[in-house]
């Protein structure tokens, strides 16, 4: 990477190499019986150049030819994409302790036998088809510029996963362990589950109409999402964020903080560092509903007069082939003052959002949701009466996200990312077959 | 490179092995707006491997060339947990020893396009949206997807195919006030730079579209008859239908898989279902999987029965059923799993206006925004749609979702058009993305539909 750097920085007024290593295994147990295993060692590259205000990028998974990738920077240079930030330079960070060795070694025959104790704690236990996953990974990020910053980020998780399907269903509660050391699931989190499945096992049609809603964490990206489309850097630079101009005004509830800390000593994936190197913070961009200011990279930041936030990070399945975009890593909700058994409880009728089909579907910029219930449980007079069948939720992230009743007093790890409480909302649309 | 490849897993301590190396070149050229955001090309390379040892299959992918040896071990180590621990045994049906190198067959090939010509072209296309009323700003890429695979397995089949895919996709976004509305656009095939020529009055139409969606009424929730307009066909097609014909979405669910039954009743009589991925041009285009299988068309249900189903050489075995050919990976750092390739109903005999008359009153929707399916629940986005009153279309609706159960559903299909239309752009999100998923199909009338609104 260095030896990259170098000669990249004989081209440009600055250059900057992101490199990223991961190495995985995982296996799934589909109905009790082991039925995928595989493995994965991947490695990228990714090369940013600045020169009289342009930049030029260039990436690759295999570093094979130096030359070629800064050629590549250097021709996406000459097209004429304007930049008007410079890369940071090296700042002190905190250091975490390296990586648990135990999972880097941790072989299948090892995630078999994790896998099967969760199996063996249900089985039995429910009607219907139990799938558990096991995986482990380790990853290293190190970035790199031509200002002095070289900072290198290693981790390691491990993952549990089990789901209770329904009879002759996909549809499924589940429970979701990410750790930083080998762990398995306890014991009560998987009586919970049994008992959350039974709950839901009979069938039931709801009348449409308006009512309460509790969103679960792990479905509380589906309004997420759409606030955090709203709030990013680029969405305020291209003029279509719903949020120009309220920058220190109450546009949801006051029950709501909402943001990113990446450097959460409880957070698996945690980070000092952005994709830019920038340092990471904990920063709420709701604050007891008042939005605080948008999500910014380096580029956005340049772009609208801001400071960066250090929320620049390369998205998607493949890191080096997405540019840094303001993105808000390790997500959380503040916890509010409420149990969920009394939520339930105060919902006269309304349903819970278990699981959710089509959540990036809809107009997400402008807040629109309409997504499916996969599984969700239908609420009378305080109690759980049974499973919707064919049901929708819908609305608006930001008019929802101003009706909320009451917030649990837990955040949950979502295997969608970030940690949650639920969240019990007013007067949410729900259509369904009645 | 098949030789070279061939050495790599000829000393396998394997029943069966085999290996795919592939080379991906990238080229993108994205603006926001008027600005430009992105613009170059990148190449990148890596293995897949798969073993079958003693009834254990298994894989392992990795970027570089010195670490395949590892991979090897991996997948072997895989593949004895699998059947050490009682698992999945896995045998593959038996297919031909193919050895031959697929050469695309392209009018204009991208890779022979300045890079400034493509640069122009997005742009043209750019400009013509943000001249149309009310929009605010635009999302808008010029994609090039060029993989070259070299397939090579110990039973002596070695293919080579390269794979050339281009598109301009994205959006326009119109904004009133705090309303932001968007719609997409897509065009693009398989068979070079000229599908991407002259299609200006596209981005034309769907910028205002996209204007005209900020006038338009949310649909209120309920259940209704609907129109589906051949994408949004398509859409329902794929996730609602196609994905359960995708053996390996069945095969571990016990319940799933009888209901899916060959020769089992499903739909009505109007429905006709085909995955061809061998129509020449179309986005979904390929000849061999990532398998070294030719790929061909299925009739996946003929008049409402099921008679057919995609399937790998695992899972063909596994069912007693024959090969297709749709065992297919995104790119090299995935193995391959069952992809329906270009999937749409069989148009029928009735106009659109047909169709209206048929409907009486409910929605025409339009356009896909996206879908998922689980089991057999699915959901879909519409872009937009039209109220229609005694068969004639009515005011313009928005933010359209519409969730159903596959089964009950496909009943519920009463009509067929006489149209067809196929997507210029594909994007299956099943663990792995699939730019080659694409869909269509003639209009669709749908009775007792669950669409989301406020």
């Amino acid at each position: 990477m260095r030896k990259l750097l170098e000669i990249a920085a004989r081209s440009a007024d600055q250059a900057e190499v992101f490199g990223i290593r991961y190495d995985s295994g995982s296996l799934l147990m589909r109905n009790g019986t082991p039925t995928d295993v595989s493995a994965s060692i991947q490695s990228g590259y990714a090369l940013r150049l600045l020169r009289d205000g342009r930049i030029g990028t260039a990436y690759t998974k295999n570093l094979l030819d130096r030359d070629q990738l800064v050629k590549n920077a250097l021709a996406g240079l000459e097209g004429g994409v304007a930049a008007g930030f410079t890369f940071p330079g090296p700042t002190a960070l905190p250091t975490k302790p390296e990586p648990d060795g135990a999972i880097a070694s941790m072989g299948f025959r090892e995630l078999e036998r994790r896998g099967r104790e969760v199996l063996d704690a249900l089985r039995g236990r429910v009607a219907g088809q139990i799938d558990v996953y096991a995986g482990r990974g380790v990853s290293e990020i190190t970035v790199v510029n031509t200002s002095g910053l070289d900072v290198r980020d290693a981790g390691a998780n491990m993952v549990l996963y089990a789901a209770l399907l329904f009879p002759n269903t996909e549809s499924s509660v589940h429970r979701f362990r990410v750790s930083t050391s080998p762990e398995g699931f306890p014991r009560n989190e998987l009586d919970e589950l049994v008992a959350l499945y039974e709950a839901g096992l009979p069938e039931v049609d709801v009348e449409s109409g308006r009512m309460k809603v509790l969103f679960t964490p792990d479905t509380l990206y589906t309004l997420l999402w759409r606030l955090s489309a709203g709030i990013s850097g680029k969405s305020f630079h291209d003029g279509v964020s719903p949020l120009i101009g309220r920058i220190g005004e109450k546009v949801i509830s006051e029950k709501i903080t909402y943001g990113g800390d990446p450097t959460d000593p409880c957070e698996p994936d945690r980070r000092f560092f952005d994709d830019e190197g920038s340092p990471t913070a904990r920063r709420a961009f709701f604050d007891r509903g008042v939005f605080t200011g948008p999500v910014l990279n380096l580029d956005y930041a340049a772009k609208l007069g801001m400071r960066p936030t250090g929320n620049g990070f390369r998205k998607g399945d493949e890191p080096v082939a997405s540019l840094p975009s303001p993105s808000i890593d390790s997500a959380f909700l503040a916890e509010g003052d409420s149990g969920l058994e009394a939520m339930v409880a105060s919902m006269d009728r309304g349903v819970i959002v278990l699981g959710v089909l089509g959540a990036h579907s809809g107009n997400i910029l402008n807040g629109d949701y309409s997504v499916g219930l996969d599984p969700g449980y239908f609420v009378r007079d305080g109690r759980i009466v049974g499973r919707v069948r064919d049901g929708m939720v819908a609305g608006n992230a930001y008019e929802t996200m101003r009706a909320v009743a009451a917030v649990e007093d837990v955040a949950h790890r979502s295997p969608m990312g970030g940690r949650y409480p639920a969240i019990l909302f007013d007067d949410v649309s729900v259509s369904a077959r009645k | 490179m098949l030789d070279r490849l061939g050495a790599m897993i000829g000393d396998a301590a394997a029943d069966f092995a085999d290996i795919r190396y592939e080379i991906k070149r990238e080229t993108d050229v994205t603006f926001a707006g008027r600005e430009l955001r992105n613009i170059g090309a990148n190449g990148t390379d890596g293995f897949v491997i798969r073993v079958l040892k003693d009834g254990g299959f298994a894989s392992a992918t990795v970027t570089k060339e010195s670490d395949v040896p590892r991979a090897l071990e991996l997948a072997l180590e895989a593949a004895e947990t699998l059947v050490g621990a009682g698992g999945k045994r896995t045998e593959l049906a038996a297919v031909p020893v193919t050895r031959t190198e697929v050469v695309p067959d392209l009018v204009e090939d991208p890779a022979r396009v300045p890079m400034d010509e493509k640069l122009a072209v997005t742009r043209a296309c750019n400009d013509l949206m943000l001249a149309q009323p009310e929009i605010g700003t635009t999302n808008l890429s010029y994609r090039e997807v060029d993989r070259t695979k070299y397939y090579v397995n110990t039973e002596g089949s070695a293919v080579s195919e390269r794979i050339v895919t281009t598109n301009i996709v994205g959006e326009a976004i119109a904004k009133r006030g705090s309303l932001v509305q968007n719609m997409r656009v897509a065009i693009g095939g398989a068979d070079g730079f000229h599908t991407l020529r002259g299609r200006e009055d596209v981005f034309v139409e769907r910028a205002t579209l996209a204007g005209r969606l900020l006038d338009a009424e949310p649909v209120r929730g309920g259940t209704y008859d609907v129109i589906l307009s051949p994408m949004l066909a398509g859409v329902f097609t794929h996730e609602a239908f196609g994905h359960f014909s995708e053996a390996d979405i069945i095969e571990d669910n016990p319940s799933l898989r009888a209901k899916m039954s060959l020769g089992a009743k499903l739909g009505s009589e109007a429905v006709t279902i085909t995955a061809d991925s061998t129509v020449p041009g179309q986005i979904g285009f390929y000849r061999y999987d990532d398998e070294g299988v030719e790929v061909r068309p299925v009739t996946l249900m003929d008049r409402g029965v099921l008679t057919g189903r995609l399937h790998s050489r695992r899972t063909a075995a596994a069912f007693g059923e024959p090969v297709s050919g749709h065992a297919v990976a995104e790119d090299m750092r995935y193995e391959p799993i069952i992809r329906m390739g270009t999937i749409f109903i069989e148009p029928g005999a009735k106009s659109f206006e047909e169709l209206l008359r048929e409907l009486g009153d409910g929605l025409y929707l339009v356009d896909g925004k996206g879908g998922q399916t689980s089991g057999e629940n699915f959901t879909f986005g519409a872009g937009y749609g039209f109220h229609v009153r005694g068969g004639r279309l009515g005011g313009m609706i928005r933010d359209i979702n519409i969730m159903g159960n596959l089964f009950s559903t496909l009943a519920s299909i009463e009509a067929v058009g006489d149209d067809l239309e196929l997507s210029e752009r594909g994007g299956c999100g099943k663990g792995q993305l699939n730019i080659k998923s694409a869909l269509g199909g003639p209009h669709v009338l749908v009775r007792h539909m669950v669409v989301g609104g406020v």
